[in-house]
């Protein structure tokens, strides 16, 4: 970086460069490093990943060696893995299902940790402290930990929801109307405590769009004598609208990247027992679905965006 | 001070002049006033309760872990134990301690956690810089890959870099963590570009032609006038980076054969305590009993954390609304 930096100012004295010429040099020596780390840490490895899966490598010292067998690990991956489009299945159904719960919430929180009240500096360190826990190994074994004792997030909501959710439904005559509609209700309460510490950069992000919103809108809104109700559909929706994108795209990364998901599991697995090529074949086709996925969500939401024009 | 007499006075004066306003509005108006007071009063109680319900169940498990590490193992058999242990004992912690080596295992994760954090901060800021502000040929090709980083799960280019590493030897150091982050391409580095792209986007851009004109180079530019505009941001990014490279077990359970980082331990607590305390076949201690010490490895591994979040709550919270992610 600092090398041709050098030379040009050199140059300088004899041919001028034109100014937008040189600032696009040193534009390119501010991104070297990184080009630099890219392509030997990103694009070469992601290049050979591919290669991998239409190879059958055999691990030997000093590197792998593959023998090229075209596109069988794919057609091994979804027809003989007996696990791995059961699996698939059930974490594309989960990340549907979860996904505009964990939105739903983190907007409904943010917009409650937003308002003034006493002791809401505590409350926020509480709500985002999931933030530096989910993330690690510590999560898994204190979960894990907390269900063999009785006192786990499975049994805290079990025991709410056969209670509380089930005489609620009665009250509100909802039991019993849809079957499929009783047992998502359900599974919603089920996975309570899952959607809470997976929600705090979701949160923190709402929260953060939400300090934008200028106060002479609230005002205004008063003003004419809006409810809270239409306040937060009128002026509220509109303003957090580009985070929604933004917290929807990253909620989905974020449940398909996870490592404790099933099919990162069963691809750790294979990998483990040397068989790279199927592993790769299976964590390429695992890509491809996420990048349609984004691609479908973002296409169907981005129209209905409002974005404010400076 | 105030007196009682004229405190009233004005209540009086301000209800006269409410029932004039009153008699001045229309019912619509009266209406809305009237829904509005009743909310305004039933409102806190709820949110106090929503709040207060799911504050126990973020805090719950902490509690849990706190007071299991704390225990001893007989009472994780007394049910009238649930939060208060009847023998308090540090004996735990310290065989625990033992078992995971503590003082060599935490200097290990600070030494990569710490080392590449701040590295990658640094790298990821300027690479973020290069991109928010200046313009050259195939700037949108690189900048595809940059989101392309944020997207690609790690699965698919860890055993390639496997092999890289393996090949130069270095395969058990901590230069497998280092060089990516030296290089900008650590854990979520591209995710951590986006965010500074954005964030030195968002700076006004008086600034660095002020300091043109007067005659600072590019370097000198970003050094002197946008990185102390930038500190609050670094500090919040540079947070989060710890925290990822701390929770980290999947990156470094390929490079590291051995149990060096705490992330790693805490995913193999359950043989390395067995291997560690219970090699003894005399010995017989139940799943239940066994919680106490994987309790006590799990408060370990998470103090630092949970210290440096109390400690500087205020810019995990804050500081990414100046971080740029936000409009």
């Amino acid at each position: 970086m600092a090398d041709h930096t050098y030379q040009y100012r050199n140059k300088d004295r004899t041919v001028r460069l034109p100014y937008e010429k040189r600032k696009a040099l040193y534009g390119y020596g501010f991104i070297a490093l990184w080009l630099i780390g890219t392509i030997v840490f990103f694009l070469i490895p992601l290049i050979s990943s591919l290669i991998y899966s239409f190879q059958e490598v055999n691990p030997q010292k000093g590197g792998a060696h593959g023998d090229w067998v075209g596109i069988r690990n794919y057609y091994e991956a979804f027809t003989k893995d007996p696990h791995y489009r059961e699996y698939l299945l059930k974490v594309l159904k989960e990340t549907a299902v979860n996904t505009p719960l964990i939105l739903i919430f983190s907007l409904f929180i943010a917009v409650i940790l937003n308002q003034k009240f006493r002791g809401r500096t505590f409350v926020r360190a509480v709500f985002f402290l999931p933030v530096i826990i989910a993330s690690g190994p510590v999560y898994a074994v204190l979960t894990g930990d907390m269900d063999r004792t009785g006192t786990g997030g499975e049994q805290f909501s079990t025991m709410f929801e056969t209670d509380m959710v089930t005489q609620l439904m009665n009250f509100t005559g909802v039991y019993g109307l849809n079957e499929t509609l009783t047992q998502s209700i359900k599974n919603t309460i089920d996975n309570i405590f899952g959607l809470i510490w997976h929600s705090g950069i979701q949160i923190l992000i709402f929260l953060a769009a939400l300090q934008n919103i200028p106060p002479s809108a609230r005002e205004a809104a008063q003003i004419e004598g809006a409810t809270s109700w239409e306040y937060f559909w009128k002026i509220t929706f509109p303003y957090v609208s580009p985070m929604i994108v933004a917290n929807l795209i990253f909620t989905i990364i974020d449940s398909f990247i996870d490592s404790d998901n099933k099919v990162m599991q069963r691809i750790i697995t294979i990998q483990h027992e040397w068989n790279y090529g199927l592993a790769a074949a299976m964590v390429w086709t695992y890509f491809v679905i996420i990048m349609a996925v984004i691609g479908l969500v973002f296409l169907i939401v981005n129209k209905h965006i409002y974005y404010e024009v400076d | 001070m105030i007196t009682e007499k004229p405190v009233k006075e004005t209540r009086k004066e301000r209800r006269l002049k409410d029932e004039r306003y009153r008699s001045l509005m229309t019912p619509q108006q009266l209406s809305y006033l009237r829904r509005k007071s009743i909310t305004d009063k039933i409102w806190p109680v709820f949110r106090f309760l929503i709040i207060f319900g799911l504050c126990f169940v973020i805090l719950d498990p902490i509690v849990f872990m706190i007071s299991c590490a704390f225990r001893n193992q007989a009472d994780m058999n007394d049910p009238t134990v649930l939060w208060i242990p009847r023998n308090v004992t540090l004996d735990v912690i310290k065989e625990t301690a033992q078992a995971v080596n503590l003082s060599e295992t935490l200097l290990n994760t600070i030494k990569i956690n710490i080392g590449c954090s701040l590295i990658q901060v640094i790298t990821t800021a300027v690479t973020g810089y290069g991109f928010a502000r200046f313009r050259f040929r195939g700037k949108n090709i690189l900048f595809i890959i940059v989101i392309l980083m944020i997207l690609v799960p790690p699965q698919i280019i860890l055993l390639p870099q496997y092999d890289q590493f393996a090949k130069l030897g270095l395969i058990n150091t901590a230069w497998t963590m280092y060089l990516p982050a030296l290089t900008a391409n650590g854990l979520r580095a591209g995710l951590m570009i986006f965010i500074f792209r954005q964030f030195f986007k968002g700076m006004p851009r008086e600034l660095e032609d002020a300091a043109y004109l007067d005659g600072c180079g590019p370097m000198r530019t970003f050094l002197l006038i946008m990185m102390p505009n930038a500190l609050s941001s670094f500090l919040t990014v540079f947070l989060f980076s710890v925290v990822w490279y701390w929770n980290d077990y999947y990156t470094c359970s390929s490079f590291f054969s051995t149990n060096k980082t705490f992330a790693l331990m805490i995913k193999n607590i359950g043989p390395v305590l067995s291997s560690a305390l219970f090699n003894d076949p005399s010995l017989q201690v139940s799943a239940r009993e066994l919680i106490v010490w994987t309790q006590a490895a799990c408060l370990m591994s998470i103090a630092p954390m949970l210290v440096m979040y109390v400690c500087l709550q205020k810019h995990f919270t804050e500081g990414i609304e100046r971080s740029g992610l936000v409009g």
